[in-house]
């Protein structure tokens, strides 16, 4: 009954979709154009050898089918032939992204713009009101999820890198260890996942209240206190953050971190792989040492690694389901009290303009730091 | 030096006397040397550090594998933390025998390996021509799959259901993809039951087919970057020759890049073995004729009737450890494939030579 309501008041918000959609007709024409050449093999056959004089040819054998493409040659140029092939390989994509992705996105911003009636007539803004005003539910929790995450980029970002270095040494059981670091890309996903914190949360119902008044985490492998002891002369506090919480938090995530710095840990290997050995070699003979070599060398090559690698766990990180507004998002209530899609997919798209913001500020400070090789 | 003395052996062959310095000397300036210092230190450190490392990876698993073996006696033992003192294979009897576990499996295979070769394949042409062909609009359909990498699934959720339970929705004359799932749902009289096409397989093949399933984004983008580093000068050849661009695809890129398509496959294949978010979105209803491994994850009826006696803490302790049970049973297939195909992986991320 929903449905039917919809596809009739479909008007208020037809005119973004409409814009979509033309611009897909525009897209899908080559496409069509182009299917017939793909299928005959034989005729780049043909033409292939001396490819100038084949231009005549080919201007007889095709016409005009090929109108939006003509050049003033009157044929199709090969570059207009390669943005053809280019097209007909993407259009896979491209379709789904018209066909699909963007309806289904439209369609969710659409929600969030119903306000907590689900009155489709009018635009309502009370699902946006509710996300900053209300009682500033969503923006803290947004923030504390922020404080978090900003520790654990650089951390994951940092150890990825060392261990890769470390993986891409020749030493005895490399193949084992490597395994190992990759398992959690494969296993700690999906399901699996979910049934890990439902045991999690479990185990923290049992034990929490014991370990309450000690401070002691329960499973942590370190606390705070043992962590006191340590530092106790260098007892740092900037703001709220002291030194101890830091270093506590980190090394009780580090199951966390490293489950989570696997595709980095690829990424990294993969870039460590195509720095050339013989600029490592001439630095050798020069008398650089290991950590010479390291500042001076991989750190600089590997750059456009690091900048991949920030965003990539940026992305990963803010859209990880046990994120604390993902979670808080999860199942409409959480953070706004009543369950309402419409509160749910405001305040998810509020979060990922704030993603792509940090994404955009933390690509812009990379870029000042990378350094990219010139290949001539 | 004169102590070195040379004579010829035979045609190809020389020996060489020279006097050798003792024993003890030679290994004294190969031990006690810095630099030998140096490397020892630095491998015990290293080999100190990976196999910590390694046991914080494994600690979980290890604990999920011991206490899968325990009993509830052992749960009642508190000299009981790991290793059990009643060994018993029920959690893993129950499981496969109440859960359906070889339903799910068989299920879960077909359709993780049929998604998986549909989204490598998909992937690599996308990916193929993002980075090979320069064409108007070559980053904007890149801008695109950025943006599909960053939206969490979560923001499109309900948008999704609505999506294929009643395509009408979205405009069916305007859209061409809509256009042709529209009549096929009438045809299949999907309708009636008013879940349309959210209770079939058919919107996970579909969303792999346009390349927009699970962190596809991500395929594209290794794929694009692997494909970057493949030199011009072979498909220039094989224009040359006469090879069409398809044909070049299939019969020379496809076979090099086989590392890196067998990554992407595996990746694809064990996001889709351990999915909760589409087969809970589109197959979630009660009486669905499918079995999934996500099914697998609930406490069987038998397990459920022996724990009632119990107190809430024994009982609460116990399921986990049986959770844990269907996990490690979720897991293993994944596990032992990855043993085989581990190489793979690496070798495949080290040839793309992946460049920012």
């Amino acid at each position: 009954m929903k449905n039917a309501n919809e596809t009739q008041n479909k008007v208020t918000l037809g005119s973004s979709t409409t814009g979509a959609s033309t611009q897909k007709v525009y897209l899908a024409t080559p496409k069509k154009v182009t299917k017939p050449v793909a299928k005959q093999p034989q005729e780049p056959l043909e033409e292939a050898p001396v490819v100038a004089e084949q231009v005549k040819t080919k201007e007889t054998a095709e016409g005009p089918a090929y109108t939006p493409y003509v050049s003033k040659k009157k044929g199709l140029s090969l570059t207009g032939k390669k943005a053809l092939s280019g097209w007909l390989f993407c259009m896979p994509f491209v379709l789904g992204i018209i066909g699909i992705y963007l309806p289904m996105v439209i369609k969710s911003i659409e929600v969030s713009f119903r306000g907590s009636k689900g009155n489709y007539d009018y635009l309502s803004f009370d699902a946006y009101k509710l996300v900053f005003f209300d009682d500033g539910r969503f923006t803290t929790t947004v923030l504390d999820a922020m404080g978090d995450l900003v520790l654990q980029i650089p951390a994951i970002v940092i150890f990825s890198l060392f261990m890769a270095i470390i993986l891409n040494q020749k030493m005895t059981g490399r193949t084992f260890f490597r395994a190992v670091f990759f398992l959690p890309v494969i296993l700690s996903t999906g399901i699996i996942d979910a049934i890990d914190a439902q045991i999690d949360a479990g185990s923290m119902e049992e034990s929490g209240a014991i370990d309450d008044n000690t401070g002691a985490s329960d499973g942590g492998l370190i606390s705070s206190l043992d962590v006191e002891m340590l530092l106790s002369n260098v007892n740092l506090k900037i703001g709220e953050f002291s030194l101890v919480e830091v270093v506590t938090s980190l090394i009780n995530n580090i199951f966390k971190i490293v489950s989570r710095s696997g595709v980095q840990m690829l990424i990294f290997l993969s870039g460590l792989q195509s720095i050339s050995p013989s600029i490592y070699e001439s630095c050798q003979m020069e008398g650089a040492t290991a950590w010479e070599t390291f500042w001076k060398i991989t750190l600089p090559m590997i750059s456009p690694m690091i900048l991949v690698n920030a965003i990539y766990t940026v992305v990963d990180l803010f859209t990880a389901a046990d994120n604390r507004v993902m979670q808080g998002l999860g199942g409409y209530g959480g953070l706004f009290g009543s369950a309402n899609p419409g509160n749910f997919s405001a305040g998810i798209w509020v979060y990922i303009l704030l993603v792509l913001v940090v994404i955009v500020v933390v690509a812009l400070l990379m870029k000042t730091v990378v350094f990219y090789q010139r290949r001539d | 030096m004169d102590t070195v003395k040379v004579k010829r052996e035979s045609k190809k062959k020389i020996k060489v006397d020279f006097e050798r310095a003792p024993l003890k000397e030679r290994l004294k300036q190969k031990f006690l040397s810095a630099n030998f210092l140096y490397k020892v230190v630095f491998v015990i450190f290293r080999t100190v550090l990976l196999i910590g490392i390694t046991f914080i990876i494994l600690y979980p698993y290890i604990k999920k594998i011991l206490s899968s073996i325990m009993s509830i006696s052992d749960v009642k033992d508190a000299t009981v933390i790991l290793i059990t003192k009643n060994p018993t294979i029920d959690q893993y009897w129950f499981v496969l025998s109440e859960n359906n576990y070889i339903q799910a499996f068989l299920t879960t295979f077909l359709v993780s390996l049929s998604v998986a070769l549909i989204q490598t394949l998909v992937c690599a042409l996308v990916a193929y021509g993002l980075a090979k062909f320069k064409f108007k609009g070559n980053s904007i359909v890149f801008a695109f799959v950025i943006l599909t990498l960053m939206v969490p699934q979560e923001a499109l959720k309900n948008s999704m259901d609505a999506f294929f339970r009643q395509i009408t929705m979205f405009e069916t004359t305007l859209n061409p993809i809509s256009f042709i799932l529209k009549p096929l749902q009438d045809w299949f009289g999907m309708f009636e039951n008013g879940y349309g096409f959210s209770d079939s397989l058919i919107p996970l093949y579909v969303l792999s087919i346009f390349g927009l399933g699970f962190k596809n984004g991500l395929f594209i983008f290794m794929l694009r970057q692997f494909f970057k580093g493949v030199p011009d000068e072979l498909e220039e050849s094989a224009f040359v020759d006469g090879s069409s661009t398809l044909r070049t695809f299939f019969s020379i890129i496809i076979p090099i890049s086989i590392p890196m398509l067998i990554t992407v496959f595996i990746f694809a294949f064990s996001w889709q073995w351990t999915d909760d978010f589409y087969t809970s979105i589109f197959l979630a209803r009660e009486n669905s004729a499918f079995v999934f491994m996500k099914h697998i994850a609930a406490t069987p009826e038998s397990i459920a009737a022996m724990l009632k006696n119990e107190t809430q803490n024994i009982s609460s302790a116990y399921s986990a450890m049986v959770l844990g049970t269907a996990s490690i049973l979720i897991a293993l297939p994944l596990i032992v494939a990855y043993v085989f195909l581990q190489r793979r992986i690496v070798e495949g991320v080290e040839r793309s030579g992946i460049v920012g």
